[in-house]
């Protein structure tokens, strides 16, 4: 019986060379969830990859294989959109790594993810088009979160149930999720201090449609504010950091 | 567990080998004479001890500063920078470049937590600070790590004022467009040079 064939869009997440001219890829499909598969002679077939196995590319992917859990044979990757405003900027390049990372992180193999992979494809474009590569991260983080079901409470404290209007300031805390406000805990009990600007933003951030999120800019206490809550989350919920969020800092200490 | 058993286990462990191939060479190595043999045996032993990295280029070498690095005939003015030393090799075949060379020892690689602090770029900002420099090339391989590594290196020696160029991307020599994958078409596009300029 013949190996059944399937066609889908995907994101490539990350590859490694296998044998002479082999490579084991990891994409994200619109329909698949995520999917690894061998590419035999990607490393010098130009014909039936052109250069589409490259971390980040949107590629048309046929695949085939014999059992869900197996590993796919590729047979043939089209590129949709490469990102050459991505690849010629080095900040938005790391944003981008740090992105496909984090969706690696999120997802796993053969779980159909329509909302993540619109995401994705949502804020590389975004990324592509000009937006702020920080913002683009934090918004993106924030909207993964959710997607993934561990949108964490920053519009009310989690003891007090009171708004952000009627608080003064803030911490937050990674084990609960959320955020607490002064009123509940002078001291800061392990919480990261955050201001309730910062909220505010970050909450406009996770609501505002994609096309409109180029206008939310946030100021240089919110980005720092931001970097630190979510990134301890993450970290948090990961129980490690993302390889790529290292390399990022060593470069953005120099751009 | 046989000697050739042995012979045939090591030698599927080289890259390419499989143990098909493993076994054939082998048995061509059983049918050689002794002679050849022990040579390739006697090579082989002494690449550790007699082979090293230049400190200068980190390229490998038999004597320390390499022979290009010492190479007075050599344009000093110019430095290649590339991944890994056999780079050095291919572009030495070409026979179009005259200038020095620094392998950085890979590609900063953010997936695979490979930063600019892994690699041989602090060794190379000091060579082109001590240097008289007129041009940094960054022949990192054209993918996105080594694009992401040749923006890296731009960014880093902007303000010495030194240029960094990278290897243009293009079509092969003898190819037919109608066989040209898009992005390397578009770069072509983009990098295309004005006739009688070369």
């Amino acid at each position: 019986m013949k190996t059944p064939s399937f066609k889908t869009q995907a994101f490539v997440l990350r590859f490694i060379n296998y044998g002479e001219s082999d490579r084991i890829v990891t994409f994200f499909t619109s329909e698949f969830g995520k999917l690894r598969g061998i590419a035999k002679g990607a490393r010098r077939s130009r014909k039936r990859f052109s250069n589409a196995i490259e971390p980040f590319s949107h590629s048309s992917l046929l695949f085939s294989r014999k059992r869900e859990s197996g590993l796919a044979l590729i047979e043939n990757c089209d590129i949709i959109n490469h990102y050459p405003a991505i690849r010629t900027d080095l900040r938005k390049t790391m944003a981008a790594s740090y992105l496909i990372d984090l969706t690696d992180h999120f997802t796993i193999e053969s779980k159909k993810s329509s909302g993540i992979f619109q995401l994705l494809d949502d804020f590389l474009a975004l990324l592509e088009r000009g937006n702020g590569p920080e913002e683009t991260v934090r918004f993106f983080e924030l909207r993964l979160l959710m997607l993934s079901g561990y949108e964490p409470t920053l519009e009310k404290c989690f003891i007090c149930n009171r708004s952000l209007d009627e608080i003064p300031a803030a911490f937050f805390d990674a084990k609960r999720g959320g955020i607490r406000c002064s009123l509940c805990g002078r001291d800061n009990q392990g919480g990261i201090p955050v201001s309730t600007g910062t909220l505010k933003t970050l909450l406009m951030g996770k609501q505002i449609e994609t096309n409109r999120i180029h206008r939310l800019v946030l100021s240089g206490n919110a980005l720092r504010e931001s970097r630190e809550i979510l990134r301890h989350f993450i970290h948090h919920i990961l129980g490690k950091e993302p390889k790529s969020l290292q390399v990022l800092d060593e470069i953005g200490r120099i751009v | 567990m046989t000697t050739l058993d042995m012979l045939i286990k090591s030698l599927s462990r080289l890259p390419g080998v499989g143990a098909k191939s493993a076994a054939r060479i082998a048995y061509h190595l059983i049918q050689s004479d002794g002679e050849f043999n022990r040579k390739l045996a006697v090579q082989i032993a002494e690449l550790q001890d007699r082979v090293f990295n230049c400190s200068i280029c980190g390229s490998y070498t038999e004597t320390d500063p390499c022979p290009i690095c010492t190479d007075s005939s050599r344009d000093t003015s110019l430095i290649c920078v590339v991944e890994h030393p056999q780079d050095i090799l291919t572009i030495e075949s070409s026979g179009s470049y005259f200038g020095l060379f620094h392998v950085l020892g890979g590609a900063i690689s953010p997936l695979d937590g490979i930063g600019p602090e892994q690699l041989a770029i602090g060794s190379l900002i000091r060579r082109i600070k001590d240097g008289h420099f007129s041009e940094v090339i960054a022949a990192t391989n054209p993918t996105e790590e080594g694009d992401t590594t040749a923006l890296y290196l731009a960014r880093l020696l902007k303000e010495t004022g030194i240029p960094v160029s990278r290897l243009a991307s293009g079509l092969p020599i003898g190819g037919d467009l109608e066989y040209a994958d898009r992005i390397t078409l578009a770069r072509s596009m983009r990098g295309r040079i004005r006739l009688g300029s070369f």
